[in-house]
């Protein structure tokens, strides 16, 4: 049985004033840029695009729930910001979003699958943080036991791993 | 395989229906149970293609392809990396093999998937690359894990590098081994996919061919319900067409029955006044007999034309009801008066009784009522032996509490048992076979009376045990009459007087008896009409001539045309219920029992003899109006007899001519006695002219004639004189009449002398015929 757990925190108003309201300078990332957000970006906080380090994103909303994927044998929890919410911190604006990963894999995700389904950043694997060698550090994730028509090759290959760059287009 | 059906004449073919029905039904059956075979199969089929897909998309065998190819694509860029970190000539990038080395661990972790162990198992050197993979990487952990024992240097990596490449052979082998593991898969499901077409297809085609079939039976069974249907329509119209023909033709023989009856009956009461002028022709005892014999067939067969002619028109529907407003008591004294001499003649004891509860008058056919009421004592004298037949009549409680009139007719007669009893109402059923014989009878009456009765509201119904009688009850809804005045009344008897004066109709062909009763009625205050014969009587009461309405008709029996019996029965059967109730009474010179008889049969309500005294007349008046019409007549002690009980016959009967001058003054009684005896030579004339032609019956009805108005004047000789001549006429020698013919005209002018003598002479002219007489003065 699929749960999905959203957890809201006190910072909703905010993000979504960010979401609405006109191009705001996104802080800097203090630690090591774990995703760039490039492309038609209108916060960008370097140089046109937008780089999260672990701390901002865990600073975000966090959605978590656990589902059953192609890669592990069970049925795991993943934990993240919400795709759509990152997309609006960066202030991205586009109808495709290609997901570049650690190994040059790229995948595009249409702009709807975004705005339909709760995709998620996943950054906590049952709660801890993910290796690059456990498919970390971030990943792209639907929930595909909540919505069983994500269950097909076409959403499991949109589900990138090892996600680094997002590009807006 | 005989059934109900094939009796029938109106299916035909109803023998092979059934089986054709099984038939069909059968191959419904059959159709119905493949029809739903095939559904299953085409749900299991799809059910397990749907199973096949769920299997091909959660398992995702093709996705392990792209995995394993991944992991050999990170192992060649890792081996491009190491090779980079050895060379001496390139700085060494310790982060971006890590990097490479952590991303095909990453991958390498794929392989020990579940799904991908299940695609690559069976493989044998499957296990044997993950375990040498494995070993690899204990190795380079030793550098490169997540606690690293040793520094990452050119010679380490370049001492681990041998193991590296090693691994290239099998991850290759891998890559090709999935590839072609899930093409063959592929296959594989493709194979199962035609399968499971090929099947889907077969059993559409099956499921196809059977929706055909029922449809093309479906439509048969339309057609044929449709056909079937048609027929049933045809034969309803031919049915419905049937039935009018048959109800035309059941009308048409109703009405031809109705015409028949009645036509017959014209003709009948031609042969029945020829069979009462017969008897006037002399006959001897013998010839007597016979014709009391052919007169009482004569009668029974017209009663039976009378229920014929009421049984056809009760089922034409055309027998309507005349109610009128009836005196029950004296509907019931009427009764009384037919019933009593039939009750007489079996010495049964006739009571007929009315509850003083009942009222007098009620509106009711009247005739109608009677005839049921005559025909329910009848039936009761005619089965009763001796004893006593009851007729009570009260009122009583109907069914749905309105007020009825019950008619119970009770006997001691022989009974019925229950069968006969329920067979009774039925028509041409008379009790049983050997009663019928016994009894005679149409067998109608019951049915007429029963039909009469529910025609009125009513009905019949009765109660017997063999042995011990029987008791019918007629029932009939009471609606109360007109209040009549009430009148006091001996003995109960209340009746309306009628309108003062009577309109009284004499059918008498004898002139001088017409003036006789003209003078009597004269006398008692009513009006009197005249016609000659029995024919004018029954046209004035059919047309009533000047809108005059008869209260009541004096009938003289002995008419030329048609005579009183037959005029009476004429007058009966009229369409006007006023005309056809109309109280009769007979007027007759004898008074013979049977003929009283046959008077009250053909419907006649009294009988007088002549001569008729104004007392008689008076109380007859009485009887049929009640005690009002003739109060002030005084009522003389003993009926005058015409005739003095011993020794010859007077001249002039003294107490006959006392009681004609009660009606009249001597002057008019002279005339008229004048007038007789001018004719008297005429009739003379007459008498011996049918002596010469051997007419007897010529002789008896002159001398009848004669008789009648002799006996009203009073003239005694004269009167009895006729008599002889009456009863002889058809057995006394010639001579022996010669010499009656011869006293008869001597007789003449001895009645003259010795009316003068008596002072009846004539005041006005003298008879030419009649010797010159001295004018007499009327004295007082």
């Amino acid at each position: 049985m699929t749960t999905i757990r959203r957890i809201l925190l006190k910072t909703t108003g905010a993000w979504l004033l960010g979401a609405a309201g006109p191009a705001r300078a996104l802080d800097k990332p203090a630690g090591a840029v774990v995703l760039t957000v490039a492309g038609r970006v209108r916060s960008p906080n370097a140089d046109a695009v937008a780089n999260f380090d672990m701390a901002m994103l865990e600073r975000m909303p966090q959605t978590s729930f656990t589902t059953r994927t192609p890669w592990y044998a069970h049925a795991r929890k993943f934990t993240g910001p919400l795709l759509r919410d990152v997309l609006s911190l960066a202030g991205a604006s586009g109808s495709t979003l290609r997901a570049v990963a650690l190994n040059d894999y790229w995948v595009e995700i249409p702009a709807e699958d975004v705005a339909q389904y709760d995709v998620i950043v996943a950054r906590l694997l049952d709660d801890k943080p993910m290796a690059v060698r456990d498919k970390g550090p971030l990943f792209v994730i639907y929930p595909f036991d909540a919505r069983p028509e994500l269950r097909n090759p076409v959403y499991y290959s949109r589900s990138a791993w090892q996600l680094r760059t997002i590009e807006v287009r | 395989m005989a059934t109900a059906n094939d009796r029938s004449p109106l299916a035909p073919h109803a023998a092979a229906e059934p089986g054709a029905r099984r038939w069909r039904a059968t191959w419904l059956g059959a159709i119905g149970v493949s029809l739903g075979l095939a559904l299953l199969a085409v749900a299991l089929v799809q059910g397990r293609q749907a199973t096949l897909l769920n299997q091909t998309v959660t398992v995702g065998d093709d996705y392990v392809v792209l995995t394993v190819y991944q992991v050999e694509t990170e192992y060649l860029r890792l081996c491009n990396q190491w090779h980079r970190a050895i060379d001496p000539r390139i700085p060494l990038d310790r982060d971006a093999l890590q990097l490479r080395y952590d991303i095909w661990i990453s991958r390498i972790g794929l392989l020990h998937n579940d799904r991908t162990s299940r695609v690559m198992f069976g493989q044998a050197d499957f296990s044997d690359t993950l375990r040498q993979i494995d070993a690899f990487i204990v190795r380079a952990d030793e550098l490169l894990g997540a606690k690293p024992q040793r520094p990452v240097t050119r010679d380490a990596l370049e001492a681990l590098e041998p193991a590296l490449m090693a691994l290239g052979e099998p991850t290759h082998g891998m890559s090709l081994r999935a590839a072609h593991h899930v093409g063959a898969q592929l296959a594989q499901r493709n194979v199962a996919v035609r399968q499971h077409n090929q099947v889907g297809l077969g059993l559409t085609i099956f499921l196809s061919a059977l929706t055909l079939a029922f449809a093309l039976i479906s439509l048969r069974q339309m057609r044929q319900l449709e056909q079937r249907r048609a027929a049933l329509e045809e034969l309803a119209a031919n049915l419905r067409v049937a039935r009018r023909d048959a109800e035309a033709a059941s009308e048409a023989k109703s009405m031809f029955l109705a015409n028949m009856s009645h036509e017959i009956r014209t003709p009948f009461h031609g042969l029945m006044g020829m069979l009462s002028l017969l008897r006037e022709t002399g006959l001897n005892p013998r010839q007597i007999d016979y014709l009391r014999t052919a007169t009482e067939s004569a009668d029974h067969l017209l009663a039976i034309l009378n229920d014929i002619l009421d049984m056809s028109q009760l089922e034409s529907g055309r027998m309507t009801l005349a109610a009128a407003p009836v005196d029950l008591r004296a509907l019931l004294r009427d009764v009384e008066s037919l019933m009593r001499p039939q009750a007489n003649a079996k010495h049964l004891a006739l009571h007929i009784d009315a509850d003083p509860s009942v009222p007098d008058r009620v509106l009711a056919d009247p005739t109608r009522v009677k005839q049921v009421v005559f025909n329910l004592l009848s039936n009761a004298i005619k089965f009763s032996d001796r004893g006593a037949v009851v007729l009570d009549l009260r009122q009583a409680e109907g069914a749905g509490g309105a007020a009825e009139l019950e008619f119970v007719v009770s006997d001691t007669g022989i009974g019925m048992d229950d069968a006969t009893q329920a067979a009774l109402f039925r028509r041409f059923v008379q009790g049983d076979g050997s009663r019928s014989r016994r009894h005679g009878g149409t067998g109608l009456g019951l049915e007429i009376s029963r039909n009469l009765a529910r025609l009125m509201g009513g009905d019949i119904t009765v109660r017997s045990k063999v042995g011990e009688g029987s008791a019918f009850t007629f029932r009939m809804p009471l609606q109360m009459g007109p209040e009549a005045p009430s009148t006091h009344g001996a003995a109960g008897h209340e009746t309306v007087p009628p309108p003062r004066p009577l309109q009284v109709l004499v059918a008498e062909d004898h002139p001088v008896n017409r003036q006789y009763m003209a003078a009597l009625l004269e006398s008692l205050g009513h009006e009197a009409h005249f016609t000659a014969n029995g024919e004018e009587a029954v046209e004035a009461m059919r047309y009533r001539p000047g809108g005059r309405r008869f209260d009541i008709v004096l009938m003289d029996l002995h008419m030329p045309v048609l005579d009183g019996v037959g005029a009476t029965r004429a007058i009966r059967t009229l369409p006007d219920p006023a005309a056809a109730t109309v109280p009769i009474v007979a007027l007759t010179a004898d008074a013979f029992s049977e003929t009283r008889d046959r008077c009250l049969v053909a419907g006649m309500n009294d009988f007088l003899t002549k001569p008729v005294s104004p007392q008689k007349l008076a109380a007859s008046l009485r009887r049929l109006f009640g005690a009002d019409a003739l109060a002030e007549m005084p009522i003389e002690a003993a009926p005058i007899e015409p005739l003095a009980p011993t020794g010859a016959p007077p001249f002039i009967d003294n107490a006959a001519v006392a009681m004609a001058l009660q009606i009249m003054p001597r002057e008019r009684l002279a005339a008229m006695i004048h007038e007789f005896l001018e004719q008297g030579p005429q009739t003379v004339q007459r008498l011996r002219a049918a002596v010469r032609d051997a007419q007897p019956l010529e002789l008896r009805v002159n001398a009848h004639a004669a008789r009648g108005a002799a006996l009203n004047l009073g003239l005694a000789a004269i009167a009895a004189t006729a008599e002889a001549l009456h009863e002889g006429a058809s057995h006394l020698p010639a001579h022996e009449i010669a010499r009656l013919v011869q006293r008869f005209e001597d007789l003449l002018r001895l009645t003259l002398e010795a009316a003068r003598a008596a002072g009846l002479g004539a005041s006005a002219k003298p008879a030419p015929a009649a010797p010159p007489a001295p004018a007499a003065s009327a004295t007082g």
